[in-house]
């Protein structure tokens, strides 16, 4: 996959700019706060259709300007394509791949495959279960727009569920609805769990090769799914189902009193460790940011594997933060991928690579060298 | 801001911003186009909306709008009153309708089950439904509610409390448009659609 040519209108700090990509490595750099980040921001939300940074699409828009476009051309194995994004202060947010406006948001998915390693990553490994739910999510929409579209419904369900586990306090009579919940619960939710189970375990496999490359076999890297509840695996889809059922009406006294629903995807998290031991309560920070960079890599791997396509690395202000060896390696990795890299500085990238194209960023204007 | 108009003009433009879909800006220019027409063609729009309001009524059999009661469709005989369709609102009704295939008689829920909303099974048409059961002679019931999450719900609760009736309970199919390109349907629909395929 290669980004060609980029343009921003009123886009942050953007007015107006245009912007044609090298396919190896593309350098962005300039001082803190004149708009790095933005432009790779830009290509994340054409990629998965929002922002890494916020959820609020407004924050998007350049100060004082009533709407915001942008136009994205990229090339597939078989196809061009582009995808152009407007959003105008009083509509939502429209979005269309080569001129056909999409229905749902859930159609970009699959389109421009995009894997981003930026510096608040690293919470994925410091913070709670949330954002390592996060980090499944995107990769696994990308990767399949049923997923997309299985998690939209799930947030519904679960959101009317605990609706109804509070109104039952006030109305008994409501009682005998909870079971057609239950199994909308299950049913959603069981094909979540399970298309997580299979990434997580393929991904573990994939990342614990790339970290002990990293680490010259010092370490050793693993990632388990950790879901709310144990099932035993799996011939069919219904196991599972009826496994979340039983595991479900378990916690009924529990759900009314509380109001909420105690199990299912949305208590699920990925148990990360370094050579057996929690990497959130042992590992030093360096080697928190390397076991993040495995698992990028490692997502990069598996992307490449299902689509058969490189997708797009969006490196925002990494490679400062990391040693010259791991560095290197990285470099080293992601050759035929096309990569888009921020820096406060042009020096640390001292490849000559002779594709590479440098850009200098100063208060909202960018400049190809 | 509608203080700036005569205090008549202003009502009815109050009046036009409360219907959904119709902002300030759209409220206004139905007013000023509603002035600007002759006074029988005024008095027309307020006798229909009167008499939409005075001379219709649900149906006592199956709760859809209607002028008589019971409705054309409940007391026709030339349809299958052993076959019940049920659908989320009057609205429904017509698009069945409008197939001419569907020889059944219908039943209009008004709603969903929607927790968040503070709807419940009280609050539908269900408790009418099942009356209509218990007392009529009803082979099939066809649930043809939205497939969306509460229309999905609405009708597992259906079902689950025809079960012990033992009246045969089938669901619209979802999927590919028909005359539509397989190529151009969205993935979901295309999964759904993979989802409940059929042997032929």
């Amino acid at each position: 996959m290669r980004i060609e040519t980029l343009k921003l209108k009123n886009y942050r700090n953007y007015d107006n700019a245009e912007i044609e990509f090298s396919d190896t490595y593309n350098i962005i750099y300039g001082n803190n706060a004149q708009g790095k980040t933005n432009v790779i921001e830009s290509i994340f939300l054409c990629a998965t259709g929002r922002s890494h940074r916020t959820s609020r699409d407004s924050e998007l828009l350049k100060y004082g300007s009533g709407f915001f476009e942008i136009l994205l051309k990229y090339s597939k194995e078989n196809a061009d394509e582009e995808i152009h994004v407007l959003y105008s202060s009083d509509e939502r947010k429209k979005i269309s791949i080569n001129e056909i406006p999409l229905k749902k948001i859930g159609g970009l998915m699959g389109h421009l495959n995009a894997v981003m390693f930026s510096p608040e990553d690293l919470l994925m490994i410091k913070q709670g279960p949330a954002e390592r739910r996060r980090f499944m999510d995107m990769t696994l929409s990308q990767l399949r727009p049923s997923y997309f579209y299985d998690l939209q419904q799930y947030a519904k369900i679960l959101f009317q569920r605990n609706n109804l586990l509070k109104n039952i306090s006030t109305d008994k009579k409501l009682a005998d609805t909870l079971e057609v919940w239950d199994h909308h619960l299950a049913k959603t939710g069981s094909r979540i769990m399970r298309s997580r189970k299979l990434f997580l375990s393929r991904l573990d496999t994939l990342s614990g090769l790339r970290h002990s490359r990293l680490t010259n076999n010092e370490e050793s890297l693993k990632l388990n799914y950790s879901p709310s509840f144990e099932w035993q695996e799996i011939q069919d889809g219904d196991d599972l189902e009826e496994e979340f059922i039983k595991n479900i009406k378990k916690n009924r006294q529990k759900e009314l009193l509380r109001g909420s629903t105690s199990i299912g995807p949305h208590r699920d998290d990925i148990d990360i460790t370094l050579n057996g031991e929690s990497t959130k309560i042992y590992a030093s920070q360096g080697q928190q940011r390397t076991s993040v960079l495995s698992m990028k890599l490692a997502e990069i791997d598996l992307m490449k594997e299902e689509t058969e396509e490189s997708p797009v690395l969006l490196l925002d202000d990494v490679l400062s933060e990391l040693d010259d060896r791991r560095k290197e390696y990285l470099l080293d990795n992601i050759e035929g991928i096309q990569a888009f890299i921020t820096s406060t500085e042009k020096r640390f990238f001292t490849r000559s690579t002779e594709n590479a194209k440098f850009f200098i960023v100063k208060q909202g204007k960018i400049k190809g060298e | 801001m509608s203080y700036f108009y005569a205090p008549p003009v202003a009502r009815l433009i109050e009046e036009f911003e409360k219907l959904p879909g119709i902002g300030h800006k759209t409220a206004q220019r139905l007013a000023f186009h509603v002035l600007n027409l002759p006074a029988e063609k005024s008095e027309a729009l307020a006798n229909a909306i009167r008499e939409a309001k005075l001379k219709t009524r649900y149906c006592s059999i199956c709760s859809n709008l209607t002028e008589s009661d019971p409705c054309n469709i409940c007391s026709s005989a030339k349809r299958d009153h052993g076959l019940i369709c049920i659908v989320e609102d009057p609205r429904d009704v017509v698009a069945m309708e409008r197939i001419r295939e569907f020889n059944g008689i219908y039943h209009v829920l008004h709603g969903v089950i929607s927790p968040m909303d503070g709807i419940g099974p009280e609050d539908i048409k269900i408790k009418e439904l099942l009356h209509r059961i218990r007392e009529g002679d009803i082979r099939e019931v066809i649930l043809a509610t939205d497939p969306d999450v509460e229309g999905e719900a609405t009708a597992m609760y259906i079902s689950k409390l025809l079960k012990p009736v033992g009246i045969r309970t089938t669901r619209i199919a979802h999927g590919i448009p028909v005359g539509g390109d397989l190529e151009y349907a969205d993935e979901v629909t295309l999964a759904k659609a993979l989802e409940g395929r059929r042997e032929i």
